[in-house]
C-alpha cells in the first residue's frame, strides 16, 4: 500500500509541527517537517508530497500580525508552487496560525483567486484566549460539505483554541452569503448541545462564528481550533473519545491521508 | 525617513484600544471615553516613497479591515507632513478632544519587531539596507489631564525602564 507522505512547512515560531507531525503518523503517513528556506531552494521537491501542512505557533513572533509575513514569504517565493498544489486538489491544512496563513496569502477561501479577500483579526475579548470549545459540524446542516477533512464526525464536536486573533471577518456581506451557499463553512463555535455559544466558547467574535472553511473543492481546510492536540482522549479534559481511545481530532487526519491514498 | 501608521478602518473594532480602556478604568481613571489603538513603525535607510508605500499596503496593513498613513520625517523634528493617505479622510485624524501617546524602545533597546520587518521587507523584493522601529500609538478621547495621562502612559502602556513615552 502507498505511504501517504505530508509536508509539514516549518518556519521561526512554528511551534505545533511535532504534535502535527504525530497526528498523521498516527493515522498511518510519513510526515517530513520542511523548513521554508529549505523548500524555497528547491520548490520543486513540494510536488513530492501527497498532503501539505501549515500548522499551529507564532510565525515571526506574531509581529506585524498574526501570519503576516510568512504569508508574504509564502506568496512571493514560493506562490506559483503552492497555487499550483492547491489547484491540484491535493489536501493541504492551516491549523491556527497556519488558518491564519492560508487566509492572508489568500489560498482560502479560493486559491484560483489567490487573494485576501478576508482575514483573522484580534478577538473582541482583546486578549488571548486559550481553553476548550465546541464546534458544530455544518456537514450535517443541509447540503452535505465538500470538505475532504471532517467526513464522519458527529453533529458537535470538542477542541482546544489557543490565540489571540481567531476573529474571522470580510468587509463584504456577499463574502458570507457565498461562503454558505458553496458550503464552505465547516466548523461554528457553539455550545455543548449545538446550538448559541456564550463566552467564553466563543471569544474572537467571529463573523457567523466561525471557526474553520474550506474551499469549494474542499482540498484546502483551515481552523483555528488545534485537532492535533486531541488524537487520544487521553487529551481530553474529560477523557471523552470514541473507541474509548481516540480524540475527534484524528478523524480530520485520518480523512485526509484516506483521501490521499484513493 | 518615512513613519507608517496603521489605523483601524471606521466600522471595525478597535480591540485593542478597547482593552487598554478597561486597564484604565482599572486604574481607577474614569474621565478617558474612548482608546483607539493603532502601530507605528519607521523606516530609514536608503528608499523611496513608492517602496515604502509597498511596505505599507503589502505587509503592514491587513487590507480588510486598516488603512495606512505615511508620513515624511526628518531625524530630529517630530512635526509631521502628511504624505499619503489610504482611503482615510484628514479629517477622520483631527479630533481636539484627544490625546495622544506614543511609546517606543528606547535607543540600544532591541525592538524584535523592527528585526522580523528588516526580514519581511527583504521578501518583499526590497533589497535595500534599512532601518526600522517599531511603536504603539493611543488615542485618548476625553478631557484628560497632563498628569493623568502621564500616570497612564508610566503605569500601563509603557515599561520605563526600556520604553520611552511621547505625550502629547
Amino acid at each position: 500500500m502507498k505511504k501517504i507522505k505530508v509536508l509539514i512547512l516549518r518556519t521561526a515560531g512554528t511551534n505545533c509541527d511535532y504534535e502535527t507531525q504525530s497526528a498523521f503518523e498516527l493515522c498511518g503517513a510519513v510526515v517530513e517537517r520542511v523548513h521554508i528556506n529549505t523548500l524555497v531552494e528547491e520548490k520543486d521537491k513540494i510536488f513530492e508530497y501527497d498532503i501539505l501542512t501549515f500548522p499551529g505557533g507564532f510565525t515571526y513572533g506574531d509581529d506585524v500580525a498574526s501570519g503576516k509575513i510568512l504569508s508574504n514569504e509564502i506568496k512571493n517565493k514560493l506562490g506559483y508552487e503552492v497555487k499550483k498544489y492547491a489547484l491540484s486538489g491535493r489536501p493541504i491544512i492551516g491549523i491556527c496560525n497556519g488558518f491564519q496563513v492560508l487566509v492572508k496569502m489568500g489560498l482560502l477561501p479560493d486559491p484560483e483567486l489567490f487573494k485576501q479577500i478576508s482575514t483573522l483579526s484580534y478577538n473582541d475579548s482583546g486578549r488571548f484566549e486559550c481553553c476548550w470549545v465546541y464546534l458544530k459540524t455544518e456537514k450535517k446542516i443541509g447540503s452535505e460539505s465538500s470538505c475532504i477533512w471532517t467526513k464522519n464526525l458527529p453533529d458537535v464536536i470538542s477542541l482546544p483554541v489557543a490565540h489571540g486573533e481567531g476573529k474571522f471577518i470580510s468587509e463584504s456581506k456577499d463574502f458570507f452569503e457565498d461562503l454558505n451557499k458553496n458550503n464552505q463553512i465547516v466548523f461554528r463555535y457553539s455550545s455543548k448541545d449545538g446550538g448559541e455559544p456564550e463566552y467564553p466558547l466563543v471569544s474572537n467574535g467571529s463573523t457567523e462564528r466561525i471557526a474553520g472553511i474550506c474551499n469549494k473543492k474542499g482540498n484546502i481546510f483551515g481552523l483555528m481550533p488545534h485537532p492535533e492536540r486531541y488524537v487520544f482522549a487521553l487529551q481530553h479534559p474529560a477523557k471523552e473519545g470514541f473507541n474509548s481511545k481516540y480524540g475527534w481530532g484524528k478523524v480530520i487526519f485520518q480523512n485526509a491521508v484516506d483521501f490521499a491514498g484513493q | 525617513m518615512f513613519e507608517i501608521e496603521i489605523l483601524t478602518k471606521k466600522g471595525f473594532k478597535n480591540s485593542r484600544g478597547e482593552h487598554v480602556l478597561s486597564d484604565i478604568c482599572g486604574l481607577g481613571i474614569e474621565n478617558v471615553t474612548k482608546v483607539e489603538y493603532s502601530s507605528l513603525y519607521i523606516i530609514d535607510g536608503d528608499i523611496s516613497f513608492a517602496e515604502t508605500e509597498t511596505i505599507a499596503s503589502d505587509l503592514l496593513t491587513d487590507k480588510i479591515t486598516e488603512n495606512y498613513v505615511i508620513r515624511q520625517r526628518d531625524a530630529e523634528c517630530l512635526s509631521e507632513v502628511i504624505s499619503k493617505f489610504s482611503d482615510v479622510k484628514e479629517a477622520d485624524m483631527i479630533n481636539p478632544n484627544f490625546s495622544v501617546i506614543e511609546v517606543w524602545y528606547k535607543d540600544g533597546v532591541t525592538d524584535i519587531v523592527s528585526e522580523s520587518l528588516i526580514k519581511a521587507v527583504k521578501d518583499l523584493g526590497i533589497a535595500k539596507e534599512i532601518k526600522a522601529k517599531a511603536g504603539h500609538k493611543y488615542y485618548l478621547y476625553g478631557e484628560i489631564f497632563r498628569v493623568t495621562l502621564d500616570t497612564i502612559a508610566t503605569k500601563l502602556l509603557a515599561n520605563v525602564l526600556i520604553q520611552e513615552c511621547k505625550v502629547y
